[in-house]
């Protein structure tokens, strides 16, 4: 298979997505958060299809405004639309290991991991690992927080309150 | 262009809109600040999804999605009268919140086999997010089940009242026929009122909370859910009239109650004096 430019090109746009943070939890990028579910490039003119994460974020419109521009900024763009879709819904399974790390490190218990969740089995774990000391001896005080994707825990080892991001 | 899925699209989004404003009442005042949280965090979730719904109406239409949200005359609305009802108290709250939350999952559940792949998509999607809300609904009357006699008893009162109004979820739409026919509503909403009544009623009885469960003005049936057996049909009940009377039934045809004229006004009145407007 011969790479052809438009590949390349392609491979610039998501070194460029990968720099553009999700505007409610900086540490983490769009493509760590797997928010991109489609860079397409033809005749200098990129088609971006981003996945809203939680449909009532407003986060949404600065994400789509991000995207556009980091996208812009790439040599050989001439031109970008960036399209939402619901299809496939995003799901927390779509956050890369690293951007799992990321969350941690930024003080946010990641999801869990395993694969494709069954609508049956979300919810609240009743224990998540304290994102600052570890432990798991903890316990959850609300099952909503500070915006749509957060839930409120309680580390009993360290005493620190923390957010876990909800499984959807 | 569909006329009867646009309008099945705006009276969900109605339905989401409208309940998502009543529970942003509570922002500052919740008995709880844990509470506080949940139920703003839950008006954000519930309004967010009114403009999804909006966006692919929008999209057939071609209106503006906040305009459809907020320029519309009260009469143009399609809410179920459960939806714009005051607050009150903490009883009602709950009750209302665990009845809309069950219903909608079960509509979004239908909806998910929807012909139409933007609300097909768009259901899938919900309905992940929602089961929190039925989660922390369901908790709550967990909670007040197991505890003091007065806090049941006030909760089992709001249930019996808000029952009644949460059949007008499942009234049916006004392009219903047309909507099952083309596809975009895989099961009617009578049929869907009767999975409700049946999982409402089979739920309440696990919790211990006996609330008189009608089966709705047209099918004329009562039933009453025990603390000790399964749903009981407890006779026929002569057609509308009782129900009616309350005006808790109607929301799908424009009807609406004296409290949803006051909300309309205040969740409109920035919209209307500052058309256009955005921030």
């Amino acid at each position: 298979v011969v790479k052809t430019a438009t590949t390349h090109l392609e491979q610039s746009i998501w070194a460029a997505l990968a720099g553009v943070p999700d505007p409610e939890i900086p540490a983490v990028s769009v493509v760590d958060m797997g928010m991109i579910e489609t860079v397409e490039v033809d005749a200098g003119r990129a088609r971006i299809v981003v996945l809203p994460t939680f449909t009532g974020c407003p986060a949404v419109p600065v994400i789509k405004s991000d995207v556009a521009a980091a996208v812009n900024a790439v040599e050989g763009v001439d031109e970008v639309d960036v399209d939402t879709t619901f299809d496939p819904p995003w799901t927390t399974d779509r956050i890369t290991a690293e951007g799992r790390v990321k969350l941690r490190e930024f003080g946010l218990a990641p999801p869990g991991s395993s694969g494709p969740v069954l609508i049956t089995e979300i919810g609240l774990p009743k224990q998540a690992k304290c994102p600052f000391c570890g432990s798991t001896d903890t316990v959850n005080e609300n099952a909503f927080g500070p915006t749509p994707c957060r839930a409120l825990y309680y580390c009993r080892a360290c005493r620190n309150p923390f957010e876990q991001f909800k499984q959807v | 262009v569909s006329e009867s899925l646009h309008a099945v699209l705006v009276a969900l989004g109605d339905d989401e809109l409208i309940l998502g404003h009543r529970h942003s009442e509570w922002t500052g005042f919740a008995p709880q600040i844990e509470e506080d949280v949940a139920f703003s965090s839950i008006a954000q979730d519930e309004i967010g999804h009114a403009a999804a719904y909006y966006a692919i109406a929008g999209s057939i239409s071609g209106d503006d999605p906040d305009r459809i949200g907020l320029g519309r005359e009260a009469g143009d609305y399609r809410n179920a009268i459960l939806c714009e009802l005051e607050n009150r108290e903490w009883a009602f709250t709950l009750a209302r919140h665990w009845l809309y939350d069950l219903a909608d999952d079960m509509r979004l559940e239908s909806l998910a086999g929807s012909e139409d792949d933007k609300l097909r998509a768009l259901a899938t999607k919900l309905r992940r997010e929602e089961r929190y809300h039925l989660i922390h609904a369901d908790a709550w009357l967990t909670r007040i089940a197991q505890g003091p006699v007065e806090g049941r008893t006030r909760l089992i009162d709001a249930l019996s009242e808000a029952f009644p109004a949460a059949l007008g979820l499942f009234e049916p739409f006004e392009t219903e026929e047309a909507a099952v026919k083309e596809g975009w509503l895989p099961v009617p909403s009578d049929e869907l009122r009767r999975q409700f009544v049946a999982t409402a009623g089979r739920r309440l009885d696990e919790l211990g909370l006996p609330t008189e469960v009608t089966a709705g003005a047209d099918s004329a049936a009562e039933f009453l859910a025990s603390s000790s057996g399964d749903l009981i049909e407890a006779g026929r009940r002569a057609a509308e009239p009782e129900v009616d009377e309350k005006n808790l039934l109607g929301g799908r045809r424009g009807r609406h109650s004296k409290d949803f004229s006051v909300l309309w006004d205040t969740m409109t009145k920035t919209y209307r004096e500052h058309e256009g407007a955005s921030w």
